[in-house]
């Protein structure tokens, strides 16, 4: 329960106070990630751990907030990252802290929630917050890029809604996660129920044809919106798939999988080649983004062991590298005041220091050996080569579509010898990218440190989904 | 019962020690009896206190208010209450104004009572008479003339078409006592056939009251009427009215239950209808008001759900979505009523409201609630409904979620202009009782927060 209760004082804190200082922000951020490092202790609770359990609504929904390793993987990259977001917030924005902090709570609970219509609460409650921030904060006036967002993401959770109902109503009328594990389905509620929740996790993650609110959404928001979007908020799509529609509709996967593998490795190449002819930094990475995670949802879908761990992996090390590319953005756009690849360039001229870090972020989004984006990105392209080979090899392009854009990146930003004035970059805009340099190298040199967090409460759904489904490869 | 007294009561001492003297100097008395009412019919629901010895003299075959129906009677005055307080008063009206709103408060509270069709019929001609001449009361508004005639037109024939349904349902069942009329149906039931006269009996009725909640097709006079009348007539109508018609209704068709399997084949299009239309036509409004009457037309559509599910387990649900509705409307109606004082008609209103945090979080509230969003009473009201209608009619919660999804479009769209197009303005609307405002306001907020994290509480209450 602290980890929904301390965000939201904090929120109140920052919305109420007039308080300057980012460091004051970052640490209040922190006490959640102490809470999480020091309380609860990483890789102890297989079967998950009842931090909190209350009836809520009659007798068929209890407020159940349970962490499990994998929660606890979701977790300490929700309390990581966001220190690091509300550190980079400029200008005294107290407004956008505290509309981070907020989303914070509902994001938390959405990774804990162990009861359907809990989890649609907090799912729910997440999109406000940002909502508000992409609504408040972006550079023009943007209604439509965010009522278009808020729709697409509100018919998505709406269909779950009527999924979740509708699962309840066959378990009689629990809410329970076990009692929707447990409910036997007919194929075709399965279908249905299935259908719904995958449209809910689709238009979130997104895969392919239900990417269309992306692009527009990260490149308008302000940066940190655009962090907490694509950092952890496109997880709670991943983490959905695997905690939600998996399990409790196990029935239909054999009849979506082959579909949802086509979107994503459709998406896979259409994100990298879209990607490779973008002129704005920030849309580079949004289809960069719209790439890598139909990745991770490709892995998820071809339902074997390698495929899990290298997508878990994945999401974490996901979540710091667009973090960090959106951080190199934020820190350039503020100096130079752009953020277009045709206006910039030289930046290695000047800074020196900033440039490696830099390099080092682009070499790790374009899963370079040794950093992190590898092994994930390795063993996620094992699952889908297992799955088919065909998959395997057309989805293996994105390495070479990832380094071609990336690099484009990097050379159009960095090298050249384009006059662009610049001013000095303050060591507070500097500590957030060396933090997410570090991870990638520290990743990349030790996946096994990450992989090892979680493999019994993988084991344990992985088994939850083969009773489920019957055979898993 | 105590409410009915209290608040009639009130209405009359509003009327005689206020007269010659203008609106805004009887106000606090009318709010104090329906406080009182509020608290008192509260009290009662909860078995705190009981009245009943009082009002032994009322015979139970007309009246008779069960905890729930107290319960209902509670947030019906505390909904009168809380519009008195938060939309203004002028100077220009009486205290004839406040009487007649207690007098049209009194007939509503009948009709949640009503136990026999006769009070039934009374119940809604006291909470519709009132209503006609308060539609017109801004009497130099050729819109509320326009108005206040057309409401009375509509209404006198919707409660004429509503006379004639009781009348043929008198002739098939030989009773108006809607316990009887039951007892008759249920003894149809098993002979496999009703008689016609009660089955045109119940469409008429249902059609005289499907007009006085404006559901879809019988919603033409509400957008306009609203539009005409004053904000706090408009309010008035969009809430008090609604509430009490919607518990009036289900009791109706509750009565009608050993044909519910018939009577669903036409309530459920009608729902599906009223749910699309209302929210779509909204989508195309240009003025707020107007946008407000088609999203009360379109909580109709919901609040019709209500009828296809078995009444005895949902009462509460119903009373949870009527307290969310209202909280939501009344809140919204207030900031329309508010930022429109320059004469600013459309969306662009909002602009100002930047200034007025407590306003601005209102708003932001109100209209996640009324949407229907998670962490709002309003999220609990539409999930209980969807959920219990869900075995009714798959389909209908379906379209029910559809409407929920078209209704965002239009529900934010004062957010473009309170955060993406806010202008910094002189803080230009400023009125007497400030302070007393923010007070109900901040209170309603609390309200919806609180009920919307923790519905235990309304649970129990009703």
């Amino acid at each position: 329960m602290e980890f929904i209760i301390i965000p939201i004082l904090a929120s109140l804190i920052w919305a109420f106070l007039p308080i300057k200082s980012r460091w004051i922000a970052a640490g209040l951020g922190l006490i959640s990630l102490v809470v999480l490092l020091t309380k609860y202790n990483q890789g102890s609770f297989p079967d998950g751990l009842v931090v909190f359990d209350q009836p809520w609504l009659g007798e068929s929904v209890r407020f159940t907030l349970v962490i499990d390793q994998i929660t606890w993987l979701m977790l300490f990259l929700t309390q990581f990252l966001l220190p690091i977001i509300v550190l980079s917030v400029k200008n005294n924005n107290n407004k956008l802290i505290s509309w981070a902090f907020l989303m914070q709570a509902g994001l938390n609970g959405v990774f804990m929630a162990q009861d359907g219509l809990i989890f649609y609460l907090f799912w729910e409650l997440a999109m406000i917050p940002i909502y508000f921030i992409t609504l408040q904060f972006s550079e023009k006036d943007n209604f439509v890029t965010t009522i278009r967002f808020f729709i697409y993401t509100f018919v998505g959770s709406l269909a779950m809604l009527a999924s979740l109902i509708y699962l309840a109503s066959l378990s009689g009328g629990s809410f329970a996660y076990a009692d929707l594990l447990n409910t036997q389905l007919s194929h075709s509620q399965s279908l249905i129920i299935g259908g719904g929740l995958l449209l809910a996790f689709a238009v979130k993650i997104p895969i392919f044809p239900f990417h269309l609110w992306q692009a527009d959404t990260y490149t308008n928001a302000p940066a940190q919106g655009s962090m907490l979007l694509s950092g952890i908020m496109l997880k709670m799509g991943l983490y959905g798939l695997i905690r939600w529609y998996m399990p409790l509709a196990a029935e239909s996967i054999d009849f979506y999988q082959p579909i949802i593998m086509a979107l994503a490795v459709i998406g896979i190449i259409y994100g990298g080649i879209i990607a490779i002819r973008q002129d704005d930094m920030k849309r580079i990475t949004a289809y960069s983004s719209l790439s890598h995670v139909g990745l991770i949802a490709a892995g998820f879908f071809t339902l074997n062991s390698s495929g899990f761990n290298g997508g878990l992996l994945q999401m974490l090390v996901h979540g710091f590298n667009v973090v960090g590319m959106f951080l190199i953005i934020d820190v350039i756009q503020q100096n130079a005041k752009t953020r277009n690849l045709s206006e910039l360039g030289g930046i290695a001229a000047k800074f020196k220091v900033f440039t490696v870090l830099f390099f080092v972020i682009v070499i790790g989004t374009a899963a370079a050996p040794l950093t992190s984006g590898f092994p994930g990105e390795f063993m996620l392209l094992n699952s889908v080569f297992k799955y088919n080979s065909v998959h395997g090899i057309l989805s293996g392009l994105t390495i070479i579509l990832c380094a071609v854009y990336m690099l484009r990146i990097f050379q159009k930003a960095a090298l050249g010898s384009a006059e662009i004035e610049m001013s000095e970059i303050s060591f507070i805009d500097y500590l957030p990218i060396i933090i997410i340099g570090f991870t990638v190298l520290f990743i990349g040199l030790f996946p096994q440190v990450i992989l090892e967090i979680f493999p019994m409460s993988l084991e344990k759904l992985m088994l939850e989904i083969s009773n489920a489904k019957g055979v898993l490869s | 019962m105590i409410g009915i007294a209290l608040v009639f009561l009130g209405g009359v001492l509003t009327l005689f020690l206020g007269i010659n003297k203008s609106e805004s100097k009887s106000l606090w008395m009318t709010r104090l009896f329906m406080l009182a009412s509020a608290i008192l019919a509260g009290a009662e629901s909860q078995g705190w206190i009981d009245f009943s010895t009082f009002f032994q003299w009322v015979p139970p075959q007309m009246l008779t208010f069960s905890p729930f129906k107290l319960s209902i009677v509670s947030i019906l005055s505390f909904f009168g209450f809380y519009i008195l307080s938060l939309l203004p008063s002028s100077d220009k009206k009486g205290a004839d104004v406040l009487g007649l709103t207690a007098f049209a408060l009194t007939g509503a509270m009948m009709m949640v009572g009503s136990q026999h069709l006769v009070m039934l019929f009374l119940g809604l001609e006291v909470l519709s008479i009132p209503l006609f001449v308060l539609a017109g009361s801004e009497k130099d508004n050729i819109y509320g003339n326009e108005a206040a005639m057309k409401y009375f037109l509509m209404g006198a024939f919707s409660t004429a078409i509503f006379l004639l349904g009781a009348a043929f349902t008198y002739g098939g069942s030989g009773t108006l006592i809607l316990a009887e009329i039951q007892m008759k149906l249920s003894f149809s039931a098993h002979f496999g056939e009703f008689p016609v006269l009660l089955k045109a009996g119940v469409i008429l009725m249902s059609v005289g009251l499907l007009f006085k909640v404006s559901a879809v097709p019988f919603h033409f006079w509400s957008p306009d009427v609203y539009e005409g009348s004053p904000n706090r007539v408009a309010t008035f109508m969009a809430v008090i009215v609604k509430v009490a018609g919607f518990v009036a209704f289900s009791q109706l068709i509750q009565t009608f239950s050993p044909m519910q399997s018939w009577l669903n084949q036409w309530i459920i299009p009608l729902s599906i209808l009223t749910i699309l239309a209302g929210n779509i036509v909204a989508l195309a409004q240009q003025t707020v008001k107007r946008t407000l009457a088609y999203s009360s037309i379109s909580h109709a559509g919901y609040l019709l759900l209500f009828l296809i599910v078995p009444m005895e387990e949902n009462m509460n649900v119903l009373g949870t979505y009527l307290l969310s509705y209202g909280l939501g409307t009344i809140i919204l109606f207030y900031l329309m009523d508010k930022y429109s004082a320059n004469g600013e008609k459309s969306f662009e209103m909002f602009k100002t409201i930047k200034n007025n945090k407590i306003d601005l979080a209102a708003l932001v509230i109100s209209t996640l609630s009324i949407a229907g969003v998670p962490s709002t009473i309003g999220f609990i009201a539409k999930y209980q409904l969807f959920s219990a209608a869900f075995s009714q009619s798959s389909m209908a919660v379906y379209f029910a979620l559809l409407g929920s999804a078209i209704s965002v479009a239009y529900y934010f769209k004062p957010f473009r202009y309170a955060f993406a197009e806010a202008q910094d303005s002189e803080s230009a609307v400023n009125k007497d009782g400030q302070f007393f405002n923010q007070v109900c306001l901040i209170s309603g907020m609390i309200f919806i927060l609180v009920l919307g994290l923790i519905p235990t509480i309304t649970e129990r209450f009703f």
